[in-house]
């Protein structure tokens, strides 16, 4: 217990710096600028963020990044609630009942509701991962090539169980996106695999420039098709502060949100996704009149809010004690402590203390300036949600082009995220959802480093992964929740959790 | 290609084909399958002892592969979601206007093509501008107007006060300027420039009759659509 205080205690040493603090500030206000245009989701901002923060040193660097990403996270809820178009998946529930209460003149109680709330999941989140690092680091040590296999497989199966729509199509992305993960140089014999003879694909695929073509110039190209109907609220955005009527409601639900998000969350396989999702249903149940769902309930919003926020922070402790990205946006995030050169895992906390504990604080502090920077601003981003997708379009192209140009100063970079734009709308048009195939992507390499050196070890014997048994126990649970999810009564319940 | 926009599951639709968006989907990942074993068909598999470069990519070509002949069976068995419609507009000049980005941002040869690096001054208007095509909707000079503004602010912001190393204008201006001014004197100059000109092309324009900002939707419309 005293180290866990005095951790933290070195950890807002760092983080409350001035300098820091101004960092935390500024990624947190251009993550919801970028984070608030409609069809840009988290992952796009960061990478389009990304190149802001090269001159920096790593620790203010990773404070930025932080920010931004929760600038980015409460930027999506906002469009959502302001113009009913979700930035992204865990935004979808916030649209429900929180665009019904901006009609019904209540926008901003919604908004300060869903900022409350997430400062609250934020606050939970950040004792979670201070109060887990430490032992969850420790199981990292225990951790062989055969176990981490297991894991990241079981961590792909949990993404196919939790991706919307067909089981069979999400599995084909995942498979896929491991595939590109292949692509470049073989790191153990040094040959070139599936590069088409191109100097540019010696290296592999960049992450950034797959994420941004996928997520960014695909959504771009999806939006276009939709001929635009956006419906920003005109209804006067009201009080932002909830009385104790609207508090009494909703703190029930903040709580229970704030719990199901920080347990899923921890979850590698992208968690966080469901978060949302399981806490409005939850809330929908425990309901006195159900009916009021859908028709701008505080609870609606309160408590997916929570599970979204705290499931967004969580969600680094995969990443900061094992070194597993859990989801698209973490993978970004290792790129980033690459470039400054840092490498994600269980030795980040050892090694460099201040950074692993500034970090931790800084997640807070960015919380509560998300509160005091969101709540002033709401007019602002009213006023920004009203520009025209046909001045919006052009802007966003340009920002990734100069994003991601400014990563490697490659322009091959740049003719990649168009190519990957065009695949990602194929894909798109096709039926099938993009984020198993980045998760697919993102473990690819960690996955066949980890195979070869288990596969080694074990002198070719698959029976390994079921010998071993902390990787039997993951194998089993992966089969199982497979197995579970292809019942057809469960995928029914599946597919109305989602439809919700 | 624009398909008449059946609901999915109707009972009337013709034909062996029941679910052309698996049709599709399968056919494409047959076709990755296929591409990958190709590629890598002179590369070794090795031993599960000592895996070669090609055993992971080969067995997830094989699976990629599985799932695509499970979706085009399905295709024919099972009722399923009518392909979208396809735009050629979007895509066309998105890409294009990325492309000239591309292109333009530093120098670039591509056989006897070559092409001088303009830097952002250049690159930035022109991926507004080409891609501000991609819809129907778009006005050009509203498309210029936003070009003038937002490319100095990215100038300024990247190349001032960030200092990334993205090229900014074409070195061949730089004898225009005095001898004495820095290249971010110059940058100033230019993006100076450009939003003056911003301000010109809007002031020189005709009168909007009324601000037509948006779509409104009546409040019971919904937007489901």
């Amino acid at each position: 217990m005293g180290d866990f205080a005095s951790n933290l205690s070195l950890g807002f040493g760092v983080a409350l710096s001035l300098q820091n603090l101004g960092l935390a500030f500024l990624g947190c206000l251009v993550g919801s600028l970028i984070g608030v245009l409609p069809g840009v989701g988290p992952i796009a901002t960061i990478a389009m963020l990304l190149p802001i923060t090269f001159g920096l040193d790593p620790i203010g660097a990773l404070i930025m990044l932080a920010g931004i990403y929760y600038g980015a996270q409460y930027g999506g809820s906002t469009t959502a609630i302001l113009v009913n178009i979700p930035g992204e998946a865990t935004s979808v529930v916030t649209a429900l009942d929180g665009h019904q209460m901006a009609r019904q003149g209540r926008a901003g109680i919604a908004l300060g509701i869903a900022a409350i709330g997430s400062f609250f999941a934020g606050t939970v989140a950040t004792l979670v991962i201070a109060a887990l690092g430490a032992p969850l680091t420790g199981l990292a040590l225990i951790f062989g090539p055969t176990e981490y296999f297991s894991l990241m497989t079981m961590g792909l199966v949990f993404a196919v169980v939790l991706a919307r729509g067909s089981i069979l199509k999400a599995i084909a992305m995942i498979l896929v996106g491991v595939l590109l993960s292949t692509v470049g140089t073989d790191l153990e014999t040094g040959e070139e695999r599936m590069t088409f003879g191109l100097p540019f694909l010696v290296d592999g695929i960049d992450f950034a420039v797959l994420a941004m073509g996928v997520f960014g110039i695909a959504e771009i190209l999806r939006n276009l098709d939709h001929t635009e109907t956006r419906d920003v609220v005109r209804q006067a955005i009201g009080r932002l502060l909830p009385n104790r009527d609207d508090f009494r409601h909703s703190y029930k639900p903040v709580l229970r949100g704030t719990f199901i998000g920080a347990a899923l969350g921890i979850l590698p396989g992208n968690g966080a996704v469901l978060g949302p999702f399981a806490a409005y249903t939850l809330e929908k149940k425990l309901a006195k009149d159900p009916r009021r769902f859908g028709q701008g309930a505080i609870e609606g919003v309160a408590g997916p809010e929570s599970a979204n926020n705290a499931g967004a922070q969580t969600s680094f402790i995969p990443l900061l004690t094992l070194g597993i990205p859990p989801n698209a946006v973490m993978a970004l995030m290792v790129g980033a402590m690459t470039i400054h050169g840092i490498v994600p895992g269980p030795q980040v906390m050892t090694r460099n203390p201040d950074l692993f504990w500034g970090m931790i604080a800084s997640m807070w502090i960015g919380n509560l300036m998300l509160l005091v920077i969101n709540l002033p601003l709401v007019g602002m981003w009213v006023r920004l949600l009203k520009v025209p997708y046909r001045l919006m379009f052009p802007a966003i192209l340009m920002f990734c082009c100069i994003g991601i140009y400014s990563i490697n100063s490659l322009p091959t970079d740049v003719m990649f995220i168009a190519f990957f734009g065009l695949v990602g709308y194929m894909l798109i048009k096709f039926g099938f959802e993009p984020a198993p195939m980045l998760l697919g992507f993102v473990l690819g390499k960690l996955m066949e480093e980890n195979l070869r050196r288990a596969l080694i070890l074990s002198r070719g014997d698959m029976m390994t992964f079921i010998e071993h048994p902390i990787s039997a126990v993951l194998l089993a649970i992966a089969a199982i929740l497979l197995i579970v999810a292809l019942l057809p009564s469960i995928r029914k319940g599946r597919d109305e959790v989602f439809t919700e | 290609m624009s398909v008449p926009h059946e609901r999915p599951g109707d009972p009337g639709r013709r034909g062996p084909i029941r679910a052309p968006q698996s049709l599709g989907g399968g056919i494409f990942l047959v076709f990755l399958a296929i591409l990958a074993l190709w590629l890598n068909r002179n590369l070794d598999q090795g031993t599960l002892n000592a895996m070669g470069p090609a055993m992971l990519p080969d067995w997830l070509a094989v699976g990629v592969g599985a799932c695509g002949v499970a979706l085009l069976a399905f295709a024919f068995t099972k009722q399923g979601d009518e392909l979208d419609h396809w735009s050629l507009r979007g895509p066309f000049f998105v890409v294009l206007g990325i492309l000239a980005f591309a292109v333009t941002i530093r120098p670039f040869e591509l056989g006897a093509l070559t092409i001088p690096g303009l830097g952002l001054v250049i690159a930035g208007p022109l991926a507004i501008i080409i891609g501000g095509f991609a819809t129907p909707e778009m006005r050009l000079r509203e498309l210029i107007i936003l070009a003038l503004c937002l490319t100095p602010f990215c100038m300024v912001l990247f190349g001032d006060l960030l200092n990334l190393p993205i090229p900014i204008f074409p070195q061949a201006l730089r004898d225009l300027f005095p001898a004495d001014w820095s290249q971010k004197d110059i940058l100033r100059a230019m993006a100076a420039a450009m939003v003056v000109g911003a301000i010109v092309v809007y002031a020189l324009g005709p009168k909007k009759r009324t601000q037509q900002v948006d779509r409104v939707v009546q409040p019971d419309e919904g937007i489901d659509g």
